[in-house]
């Protein structure tokens, strides 16, 4: 497990490099920030002292090695905008993005799970085409329409709920339900084909032969087996959430990190994006890494593989 | 409901409501910006938008007020005089005014201010005080500013200088100060959240009694998303709302208990030409007549910005040069076409035209396709080319490639009530590398560069006036510098039965709560 564990770590530090490169690279090619911070009749001598305040008058290679260098200690410099340390700002923001992600994931795991689950027991009958449709719904909606469209309904209309803003449990729903539902149609769609080879299988005929409850055949024996590859996607689903849910961070005015990073994209803000990529990409590795491990939860067969 | 307009009728502001001076202020109330600053420090400030947020802390020793005159206000009184050939600003602090840690304002803090101002590792804006030769303190209570040369935009800057506590600072340092400012405005700061709220409470001794806030805490909450703040004002989790969204304000002229005011804005929207490159068609003058007359913008204003804009000829009313005898192109396509002809091009021509898609403004792209839409109308049949903010302040530099080779959808901005002087430095005079002349530029008219440095160097109100007048005939008649195309509008509202406000320009923007309070 040790050996399994600092592999994954290893295979992650390496793609957090690459993505390093990456975001550096392409940050750079789309434009000289120093020109947005400063007025347009501002001289050209202060032009060059912010560029070299800010270690952008040198060879792009060592302004990468000293990025990665200062990273590597924590520092990823001050923010051009908010002349503040970089990853203080994202760190400040990453709770609220982690409480929004997972609370979007729990939300579509709690309806996708029955929905697959209920739709394979009952294949091709009136409750398969009813969660398959309900699921599909989420997945033709844009988060930011359905956001706007729960504003409009729970907050204006039937004020239960905040339109906006974050701190009270009461303030997350929105925003969780808007980030959640696009995956749910997915989740639904790996539940059910999960679900539908897992009850086809030999120990499944078994059971039901031996007089096992129905009940816990479906939702203890099959389901067990069947969370295998959700709980692949899951890892993905989570990163995806915590990189992707700027539009809903922006719709609900959720203080995160996504719309700190795209703000700081539009901004030339390289200290900002690159921390801010940077941490994500850690989560994602991290979250892949907790998957992988979670295998061995679910499936004794995998655990012992290993 | 109650509606009023800003801008299109200063007058009116006089029947606006007063808040109530309250001995002591007391409750809270909340209210939703669309944007939010970065910066809380005024000589650090690297963005307008900076100003939501100082604008509330720290004063200018001059200011706006609403009717959008320039009053005295941390400054008692100023005089300008003239001592062996070169401009002298002698200025009186108004005695009693205090920071809100409680230390009074003297010299030394304005002093101490334009020395931070003057560092251009702290300012942006260091060059903006380059003719001031010296700063002498005559008193605790005044000083005097030493020119080495005129220049033409301190005045209309409000003298440039902010009160800044130069003992507080000392000792708690820069960093704290940026944690915690300290000014002289009516607000002194709480909190702040970033991306989520800045809290602030009003000073008990602030020294202006007359305008200053009726509620003892301000809650000002950052909500970007234009619907999402609409609900939050529906819902009453704020009672007071900036930037209601062009599509929205005729709606809100007409919702119950709520109170509006359009106000235009400090920015200048034009389009400007590639006449720097030989080959342009826009080199000739009649081309670009044609294209002043091809663009309907009253249609543009009234149907894509839902009335949120006002038309402007070179300078907008209020501000200085404006001259009202000056009066925008009307639109007629035939007219356009057949000066086309005129110029050799009866069948047109193609041309690049970017376009903003950032939302610098309400509804800056849709108004952009707009506008190149009536140009290919008329044979200007532009390929549009979208940009974002980034992307387009790029491109209109022309210090750096690519170079701008068509038409742009341009601006310009001196905030409230601003002085055209030095963006037309900027986008009107030849391109001069190396001087800061010119660097949106793609005008090169010698008589025009005579005429923009005069101004740059006329502190005489009244000459300057006349100055920017000249200026502004010559820009209209050649369509100089760019075809000015409108000045946008911002519609604040708020709960009439709740809240009392009259609004302020501080020192830029309208988003200033000098006067704000709880009915």
């Amino acid at each position: 497990m040790l050996r399994l564990v600092l592999r994954r770590l290893w295979q992650g530090a390496i793609s957090i490099l690459g993505a390093s490169v990456i975001i550096f690279v392409i940050s750079r090619l789309s434009g000289d920030p120093v020109v947005m911070l400063v007025p347009p009749d501002a001289p050209p001598s202060m032009i060059a002292e912010i560029r070299a305040q800010y270690g952008l008058d040198q060879p792009l290679v060592w302004q990468y090695l000293l990025f990665l260098g200062h990273a590597l200690s924590g520092d990823f410099g001050n923010s051009y905008r908010w002349q503040m340390p970089a990853l203080q700002l994202i760190l400040d923001r990453l709770p609220a993005t982690i409480q929004l992600a997972a609370c979007g994931l729990l939300f579509s795991v709690a309806l996708a799970v029955p929905i697959g689950v209920l739709s394979a027991v009952h294949r091709g009958g009136w409750i398969d085409r009813i969660g398959r449709v309900f699921a599909m719904l989420g997945q033709a909606m844009p988060a930011f329409w359905v956001g706007l469209l729960l504003i409009l309904v729970f907050a204006v209309q039937l004020n239960w709920l905040p339109a906006f803003g974050h701190g009270t449990p009461a303030h997350v729903v929105l925003p969780a339900i808007a980030l959640g539902w696009y995956p749910v149609a997915a989740q639904t769609r790996i539940v059910r084909s999960a679900m539908l080879d897992v009850l086809d299988s030999d120990h499944i005929r078994l059971s039901r032969a031996l007089g096992t409850p129905e009940r816990l055949i479906v939702w203890k024996y099959a389901l067990r087996n069947a969370a295998v590859p959700l709980l692949t996607m899951l890892g993905v689903y989570f990163a995806a959430m915590l990189g992707g849910a700027f539009v809903v961070e922006t719709i609900f005015a959720w203080p995160g990190v996504g719309r700190t990073v795209v703000e700081a994209v539009f901004s030339r803000d390289f200290p900002v994006v690159q921390a801010g990529v940077l941490f994500t990409s850690i989560l994602f590795v991290l979250s892949n890494l907790l998957v992988d491990l979670s295998y061995g939860l679910v499936d004794p067969r995998i655990r012992d593989v290993r | 409901m109650k509606s009023w307009t800003i801008g299109l009728a200063a007058a009116s502001l006089a029947a606006l409501p007063l808040a109530p001076v309250h001995a002591q202020p007391s409750g809270t109330l909340t209210v939703g910006l669309a944007a939010e600053a970065t910066i809380m420090d005024p000589t650090r400030s690297s963005a307008g938008v900076d100003q939501y947020f100082f604008g509330q802390m720290f004063e200018q020793l001059l200011r706006t007020d609403p009717e959008l005159k320039q009053v005295n206000w941390l400054a008692e009184s100023w005089a300008l005089s003239e001592e062996g050939g070169k401009p002298v600003i002698t200025v009186k602090i108004r005695p009693g005014v205090t920071f809100h840690n409680g230390d009074p304002v003297t010299s030394a803090d304005f002093q101490y201010g334009m020395q931070r101002q003057q560092d251009p590792k702290l300012s942006r804006f260091s060059h903006l005080l380059n003719a001031v030769e010296s700063f002498e303190i005559i008193d605790t209570l005044s000083f005097r500013l030493r020119f080495k040369e005129g220049d033409g935009s301190f005045i209309t800057s409000n003298l440039h200088l902010w009160a800044m506590p130069k003992r507080h600072i000392e000792r708690v340092g820069e960093e704290e100060f940026q944690r915690n400012p300290v000014g002289t405005g009516p607000w002194k700061f709480v909190s702040r959240t970033v991306k989520e709220e800045l809290r602030l409470e009003a000073y008990e001794g602030y020294w202006n009694r007359q305008h200053r806030p009726g509620v003892k805490n301000l809650v000002v909450k950052i909500i970007p998303e234009d619907l999402t703040r609409v609900a939050a004002y529906k819902t009453g989790a704020i009672d007071w709302i900036d930037a209601v969204p062009p599509a929205s304000a005729a709606e809100f002229s007409k919702l119950e208990n709520t109170s509006t005011v359009t106000a235009v804005t400090g920015n200048n929207l034009f389009l400007n030409f590639a006449t720097h490159l030989p080959n342009s068609p826009f080199n000739d003058v009649r081309v670009r007549r044609a294209a002043a007359h091809a663009v309907d913008m009253d249609a543009i204003i009234k149907r894509v910005l839902f009335d949120q804009g006002e038309r402007y000829t070179q300078v907008g009313r209020g501000t200085p040069g404006h001259d009202p005898e000056l009066k925008p192109y009307p639109f007629d396509p035939r007219r356009a076409r057949a000066l086309l002809a005129e110029a050799g091009h009866p069948r047109g021509f193609e041309v690049p035209c970017y376009n903003l898609t950032t939302p610098r403004e309400p509804n800056i792209k849709e108004m952009g396709e707009a506008v190149y839409a009536y140009l290919s109308a008329v044979g200007i049949r532009c390929q549009i080319r979208q940009l974002e903010y980034g992307a387009w302040i790029n491109l209109g530099r022309r210090d750096a490639p690519p170079e701008m080779d068509g038409v742009v959808s341009w601006m310009w901005s001196h905030g409230l009530p601003g002085d055209p002087g030095t963006p037309w430095l900027g986008h009107m005079h030849s391109y001069q590398a190396g001087r800061g002349l010119g660097s949106y530029s793609y005008t090169d008219n010698p008589e025009m560069d005579a005429l923009l440095r005069q101004q740059q160097t006329t502190m005489d109100p009244a000459k300057r006036e006349e100055l920017l007048k000249q200026i502004a005939r010559i820009k209209h008649d050649q369509v100089l510098g760019g075809l000015p195309t409108y000045r946008p509008m911002v519609t604040i509202a708020w709960r009439t039965s709740k809240v009392a406000f009259k609004p302020w320009p501080g020192p830029g923007f309208w988003r200033n709560f000098q006067e704000i309070g709880l009915k």
